[in-house]
C-alpha cells in the first residue's frame, strides 16, 4: 500500500523551564501571564535574579520600582540583580 | 477596587475560604475585596489559648506592592508586648520589611506565632504615650523594631 501525505499540521506544547508553578508576586501560573498581560509567552517573559528566584518580568519590575522595595528580592531579601 | 492585582486578592480570598490554616477564619459576610475581617484563635498551649481576636485588613490599590494595613479590632485586643491597646501592631513585615511574596495567610500565621511565643501578657512599655498620639493608620507611624525574640 502506498500512502501519500497530502498535508500535515504540527502541534507543539511549550512551557517555561522553571522549578516553581506560580509567580510569588502575582500568584498567577508561570505558564500563564502576569495580571497586566493577556497572552503568555514572549510578551510576558520570566526573569531570574542572581539569587536564582524567578518572577514574571513585569511583576519584579513593578516591585523593584516601587518605593517600598529597597531593591530586594521578595523571596530571600538579597539585593535584586538581573 | 480596580487595581491590577484584584485577581491575586480574589485568589487569596478563595484560598482562605476553602482551606484556612488552624486558628484563622475569614468573617463569613465578607463582601468587600478591599477590607476583610479575620478571626484568630490563640493556639493551644499559649497564653492566649482559645481566645478570639479580630483582625482588620485593608488593601490599597497597590497591594501586594504595598503592605496591607493590619490592626486588631473590637473589644478583645491581645495583651502583648508588641501590640498596642488601640490594636496597632509593631511587626516589621507589616511596614518596612513587607514583601509581595507575603500574603494575608502568612501575616496571620506570623501574628499567631508572635502570640504563641509571648512569655507574659502585658502592653508595650510605651503603650499610653503611643495610644494618645497615634493616628488612625499604623502605617503612618515610624516604627523602631528592636526586639526579635517575641
Amino acid at each position: 500500500m502506498k500512502v501519500r501525505v497530502k498535508n500535515w499540521s504540527a502541534v507543539a506544547v511549550w512551557r517555561w523551564k522553571v522549578d516553581d508553578d506560580t509567580c510569588g508576586i502575582c500568584r498567577m501560573a508561570f505558564d500563564g501571564c502576569c495580571t497586566d498581560c493577556r497572552l503568555p509567552g514572549d510578551e510576558c517573559p520570566l526573569v531570574w535574579g542572581q539569587c536564582k528566584h524567578c518572577f514574571h518580568m513585569h511583576c519584579i519590575l513593578k516591585w523593584v520600582h516601587s518605593p517600598n522595595a529597597n531593591q530586594l528580592c521578595p523571596m530571600c531579601r538579597q539585593e535584586w540583580k538581573f | 477596587m480596580a487595581g491590577r492585582f484584584t485577581r491575586r486578592l480574589q485568589k487569596e480570598l478563595l484560598d482562605l475560604q476553602r482551606s484556612p490554616p488552624t486558628g484563622v477564619k475569614l468573617e463569613d459576610n465578607t463582601t468587600r475585596l478591599d477590607q476583610w475581617r479575620i478571626h484568630l484563635t490563640g493556639a493551644d498551649g499559649s497564653l492566649y489559648a482559645g481566645e478570639h481576636f479580630v483582625l482588620r485588613f485593608r488593601f490599597g490599590n497597590n497591594y501586594p506592592m504595598e503592605a496591607p494595613e493590619v490592626v486588631f479590632e473590637g473589644p478583645n485586643i491581645p495583651m502583648h508586648g508588641h501590640i498596642y491597646s488601640n490594636g496597632h501592631i509593631c511587626l516589621n513585615v507589616l511596614y518596612n520589611e513587607w514583601s509581595p511574596a507575603l500574603s494575608v495567610q502568612s501575616i496571620c500565621l506570623s501574628l499567631l506565632s508572635m502570640l504563641s511565643s509571648s512569655p507574659e501578657k502585658s502592653w508595650p512599655p510605651d503603650n499610653d504615650t503611643y495610644v494618645r498620639r497615634a493616628i488612625a493608620s499604623p502605617k503612618q507611624t515610624s516604627w523602631a523594631f528592636h526586639d526579635d525574640t517575641v
